[in-house]
């Protein structure tokens, strides 16, 4: 059977508050403890255009939206034209009647909004009324959620929302009906996941230029952070934000920085600088169409490359990229203590559709990781100490032993050399770190994620790996699904074992970058290639008739 | 740590270089600075590269011998993560003036309370003796044959209307006059710059024309666009010495008060605590 899966589609212009609109909506069915996943769609610009949300809610787990809509609600013209094709077979148009004419439900809203200062921003309120009416519930349940989510403002917010609400109850009253689910969870974007995540391991300072879709981070700790023991610094560009970490790092401080391609590329000579000094710190890198500016608000996965090999020189980089909002709370949090723990730079991979979309999760804080970096107790301090494992312990300062972190070439004091011997052998401390860093992956952590059995293997990376789950389970396909959570170093010893296997490759960009590395790395070649470079996530319905042809 | 700073790292600074100068002056200010209370474990250094970032081997403090430009962005991170810690950058003048200027000009703006100290030396000694952010017009150097097409770039002039609370200029060839300087910037709470001009004995030696020209100022201008003016003064006579000082609020402080996030880091369990309060 079919999971039952109620989606909610409100569009409107920028500045119509469809975004938050669709984010109540989401902590709604969220109370009535169903899951919840939620997309935002907008363009470049601030006010105008159009912005979509999308929630899709399930009393199972789900992991997508989708792009058939149960209930549409169209504030403008545009919203209307745009999404009258996803409206569902008994779904439901509701439109804004004072500025479209059209087939569905009719609401003026527009002309209830005139009467409010804030006329325009106010409409995407209407969206909570439609939902609460069309649930046969009443306006005490209403006003608990406007109060909840729509504080500001909070007396014309309700007045609004009041006078939608009457307007639509004798139109739409009990049209819906949901069920409950099983477990209250909380709905969390995947930017909030990984805030928390930080926070939870330890972070001490998060530094960052504004860079969409990396912003909401540094949005999250400037607006929270002083509540979890987060400070959040927005330097001049991208170069100070990562030297500035690097500087931080070198006092003890846990630091982080967050970015997306154009700001990764800034970076990347300190990057290598952290590499060299053994300086950790984590990088946020969120996803975005590129080349150049690109499309700055929509989603790809087209840096893989870039991620697996930035900055001059050899040393050894981390990189992992979360399948999931959830996975991306504990990822961030293994990601610091890796970091710290071999002292490298590490980058936490991500994209525009796991950063800015929001699902319910269940975060579990006791299987949060804390970096906490192996400290000398030696008389004789040595920067770069060798040792068996490559790994040097750590001083901080104030300290009456030298402490000296070297961006040249350096002997094990940490001085700058330029002696052959002094050359190799540091480029040997640095490589030992690497095998000891691979040997504790093996160990340790899990580095592959494998869900469902069956044929075929679809390897896929990152936020695409929720919508290949909801593909396969939309379809009811069979087939194991492979997910490298760690991209660098590459988990080989768990991927090698499906090199003989049907394999489909899913991922978001033209040229197979997953694909490329699978092959470099495990020999794995004569694959099935589903690739998607439009800026948009895969729609699960679309993608799983893909996987069904592919099988 | 050694008392003197001292290390027995070999210098590879040519002879006679004004580097020299500044590496006493630096070591005689740490010494002074001890006397205020100022102890040498709780200095951090950082330094670009150039010929002037050499300075990071010799001297015996704590620190991240940085890249090209970008040590006064290292040391306003140290300076964040631990505010308790006195830190001072060591910049070249294409490192200050150069590659790393927007770093000058939004550390003045948002007074970090980090020292700058510029060897300005108006060439790129270590790349060759290219002309620099602060090559005189007609300065001949393998990039520039027949003489620099540019006019010289005035850091101290950008410095002050960028917000510098603590402006100054120093000459390599007076070392206690410019460890007095030193002493005063790293004391100073706020953003402080020293121009330290700084003869390359090979590809642009300027020790004649200094010992002639540089002239003491005895007090800092009171007004900025007094220090404007004396930090324009490039011609007949050069002022040395504190140029202006003003207080402002320093950025750490504007950004979390008088905490210290290394000092006053939570336990795993008091963190996990309040986290689970803010879910």
């Amino acid at each position: 059977m079919k999971k039952d899966v109620f989606t909610y589609i409100i569009g409107g212009k920028a500045g119509q508050g469809t975004k938050k609109a669709g984010i109540v909506a989401a902590n709604f069915f969220a109370d009535k403890k169903r899951e919840v996943f939620q997309m935002n769609d907008y363009p470049s610009l601030i006010r105008g255009g159009h912005n979509f949300s999308v929630v899709s809610t399930s009393t199972e787990k789900i992991f997508s939206h989708y792009m058939k809509a149960d209930l549409v609600v169209a504030l403008d013209e545009r919203s209307y034209h745009i999404h009258k094709d996803h409206v569902n077979k008994n779904g439901l148009m509701v439109f804004n009647s004072d500025k479209i004419k059209g087939k569905g439900i009719g609401i003026s809203i527009s002309s209830e909004s005139k009467k409010y200062d804030n006329s325009n921003q106010i409409e995407g309120v209407s969206g909570i009324s439609i939902i609460v009416s069309m649930l046969g519930s009443n306006k005490e349940k209403l006003d608990e959620v406007i109060e909840k989510e729509y504080s500001r403002n909070l007396k014309d917010n309700k007045n609004f929302a009041h006078a939608i609400f009457d307007v639509a109850d004798k139109k739409i009253r009990d049209k819906l009906d949901l069920r409950e689910g099983k477990e209250k969870k909380v709905s969390l974007s995947g930017s909030e996941a990984i805030g928390l995540g930080a926070a939870a391991s330890g972070l001490d300072i998060y530094f960052a230029y504004p860079m969409t879709p990396s912003t909401p981070v540094l949005h999250f700790f400037a607006n929270n952070g002083k509540k979890i023991g987060v400070t959040s610094v927005q330097p001049e560009n991208e170069i100070a934000v990562a030297n500035m970490a690097i500087g931080a790092s070198v006092t003890g401080a846990r630091s982080m920085v967050g970015t997306s391609g154009g700001g990764f590329c800034l970076m990347q000579e300190a990057f290598s600088l952290a590499g060299m000094s053994e300086c950790p710190v984590l990088f946020y890198l969120g996803q975005r169409p590129g080349p150049s500016t690109g499309v700055p608000t929509y989603t790809a996965q087209a840096d893989l490359m870039m991620a697996l090999n930035p900055g001059q020189g050899e040393f050894p980089r981390i990189v992992a990229s979360p399948g999931s909002i959830e996975e991306s709370f504990y990822l961030t949090s293994e990601l610091m203590d890796l970091i710290w723990r071999f002292q490298t730079p590490g980058i936490l991979l991500s994209e525009k559709h796991l950063g800015e979309s929001s699902m319910t999760v269940n975060l579990n804080l006791n299987r949060v990781k804390w970096a906490k970096p192996k400290k000398s107790k030696s008389n004789k301090y040595k920067r770069y100490k060798i040792t068996k494992t490559g790994i040097s312990p750590l001083l901080f300062p104030p300290s009456n032993q030298l402490i000296k972190w070297n961006s040249y070439e350096h002997d094990e004091e940490g001085i700058t050399t330029e002696d052959a011997d002094e050359i190799s052998k540091m480029h040997l401390k640095r490589l030992n770190k690497l095998h000891s860093l691979v040997d504790y992956l093996k160990e340790k952590v899990k580095t592959v994620n494998v869900f469902g059995r069956g044929s075929p293997c679809v390897f896929t990376f990152g936020s695409t790996t929720m919508s290949v789950l909801e593909a396969l389970d939309y379809g009811n396909i069979k087939a194991t699904v492979v997910q490298p959570i760690y991209l660098q170093p590459f988990p080989t010893w768990e991927i090698e074992k499906y090199k003989n296997k049907k394999i489909v490759v899913v991922e978001q960009n033209s040229t197979g970058q997953l694909e490329q590395l699978l092959k470099d790395k495990c020999g794995i070649e004569h694959v099935l290639s589903i690739r998607q470079f439009n800026g948009r996530p895969f729609d699960p319905i679309n993608l799983s008739k893909k996987l069904e042809e592919a099988k | 740590m050694t008392k003197d700073l001292s290390m027995d790292t070999e210098i590879t600074w040519c002879p006679g270089c004004g580097n020299f100068g500044i590496l006493n002056a630096f070591k005689k200010a740490v010494e002074k600075l001890g006397k205020k209370g100022i102890r040498n474990k709780n200095i951090l250094i950082s330094s670009g590269i150039g010929c002037h970032g050499k300075i990071f081997d010799y001297v015996g403090l704590n620190g991240l011998y940085s890249i090209h430009g970008r040590s006064m962005a290292t040391v306003q991170g140290m300076k964040i993560g631990n505010p308790s810690l006195k830190v001072v950058a060591f910049a070249g003048d294409g490192d200050a003036y150069g590659e790393g200027i927007s770093h000058m000009i939004f550390a003045a703006k948002r007074n970090s309370d980090i020292t700058v100290i510029v060897h300005n030396n108006g060439t790129y000694a270590l790349t060759t003796g290219q002309f620099s952010p602060t090559s005189k017009k007609g300065f001949k150097g393998p990039s520039m044959p027949k003489g620099n097409i540019e006019e010289p770039l005035n850091p101290l002039s950008l410095l002050l209307e960028s917000g510098a609370s603590f402006v100054a200029r120093g000459y390599a060839g007076e070392i206690d006059h410019l460890s007095d300087i030193i002493t005063k910037a790293v004391l100073h709470e706020g953003f402080s710059i020293i121009d330290v001009l700084q003869p390359s004995v090979v590809f642009n030696n300027t020790y004649k024309v200094y010992n002639k020209l540089t002239e003491k100022n005895s007090k800092p201008a009171k007004k900025l666009n007094e220090a404007i003016k004396l930090s324009k003064k490039l011609e007949d006579k050069i002022p040395i010495g504190v140029l202006y000082k003003t207080k402002k609020p320093v950025f750490n402080e504007k950004l979390y008060g008088k905490q210290n996030p290394v000092r006053d880091r939570l336990n795993r369990k008091n963190r996990l605590k309040k986290i689970k309060e803010f879910l």
